[in-house]
């Protein structure tokens, strides 16, 4: 749970250090790419905590939601549908059941610890 | 949690937060440039256009110099003078005086209740223009508005905070001086129904005050014609 916590700030640090960023017309792509990206993450852990965690799976859904996000925005841009609603609603309500569920998990853990010292 | 899922997640992150800092910049950069950017832009085109203004004006008080002069030297041009005087008069290009109105408006002082649009109780360009309107339609023969002489080419327009009058910006009070018959000026305002009545509704102070004698002062911007060209009539020629 540390290293990816890590992980980010790293990153962070390091676009801190390169100054790039992005052409201002792509904002608002980059911004539905980001929240694909933190869904993908969020999965990762998830499946990386019930112990069915999949490299290929994980890198794959990375990129292709980002991508497949970013695309939808712009197609919803060109026929003048705000259908970028849908990916942040898709994605938002995944990123919840996703924390929910590692919630549930670390509790379950905890308890189970304290029960097994309990019983010794 | 496995090792091998860990190393995975991290790599991302590190990517995620890469990406995550350039687009805050991008925002940042959204927020902030643009609009800096623009405003010492527009200062430059302002400063530009003002300088430009003055010299112009300069220029035309020397041509105007140079007219009165070849008029004043030539000799039997007599009836071409008054004819120019007269035609200048027209234009507004001379100060007048004679009898009329001056009328004051001020901003209402009156505070908006909840609910309330405080627009309604501030003076706009369209209540001048009204003013201005009715004042011509009952005869007023020159105007002023602040100063500025409502000539031809007279916008009053909306400028922001202020009424642009001969491109010139102009703040409450208003002082709009009208020649004319004074009484008659006076009741075509103060009729039922009528612009005055409107404004007082919203509290807007206005006062009305007759005078023998007003002088209103001369337009000072130029009447040159950059596209239109008088038509040639045949048999004129």
């Amino acid at each position: 749970m540390l290293w990816p916590l890590i992980g980010i700030i790293v990153g962070m640090l390091l676009g801190l250090i390169f100054p790039f960023s992005f052409p201002v017309a792509y904002a608002r792509y980059i911004a539905v790419a980001i929240l694909a990206a933190l869904d993908s993450v969020f999965g990762g852990l998830r499946s990386s905590f019930e112990n069915h965690f999949d490299p290929v799976i994980f890198i794959t859904g990375f990129f292709s939601n980002a991508l497949f996000a970013a695309v939808l925005t712009y197609m919803g841009d060109r026929l003048g549908v705000e259908i970028y609603f849908a990916a942040v609603f898709a994605f938002g309500v995944r990123i919840f059941q996703n924390l929910a569920a590692m919630r549930r998990y670390l509790v379950d853990y905890v308890r189970n610890r304290r029960h097994k010292k309990a019983q010794q | 949690m496995k090792r091998k899922s860990q190393v995975w997640i991290t790599i991302i992150c590190i990517m995620l937060g890469v990406i995550l800092t350039a687009q805050l910049r991008t925002q940042a950069g959204m927020r902030q440039e643009i609009p800096t950017k623009r405003i010492e832009e527009m200062a430059s085109l302002l400063k530009q256009a003002e300088s430009e203004r003055d010299a112009l004006r300069a220029q035309v008080h020397k041509l105007q110099a140079q007219v009165d002069e070849a008029v004043n030297q030539g000799k039997g041009l007599s009836s071409v003078k008054k004819d120019l005087e007269h035609a200048r008069a027209a234009a507004g290009l001379t100060e007048l005086q004679g009898p009329g109105l001056v009328i004051t408006l001020n901003d209402s002082t009156r505070v908006a209740q909840a609910g309330q649009d405080p627009n309604l109780f501030l003076i706009h360009d369209e209540d001048l223009l009204k003013l201005v309107n009715e004042l011509k339609a009952a005869g007023a023969e020159a105007i002023t508005v602040n100063e500025q002489r409502v000539v031809a080419s007279t916008e009053i327009r909306c400028a922001g905070p202020t009424i642009s009058v001969n491109n010139n910006r102009i703040s409450p009070p208003y002082v709009i001086q009208a020649i004319g018959d004074p009484a008659g000026l006076e009741s075509a305002l103060k009729m039922r129904g009528g612009i005055i009545e409107t404004m007082q509704f919203w509290g807007i102070q206005v006062q009305i005050e007759k005078r023998e004698q007003i002088q209103l002062s001369a337009y000072v911007g130029s009447h040159a014609f950059q596209f239109a060209q008088p038509v040639d009539k045949e048999g004129e020629k």
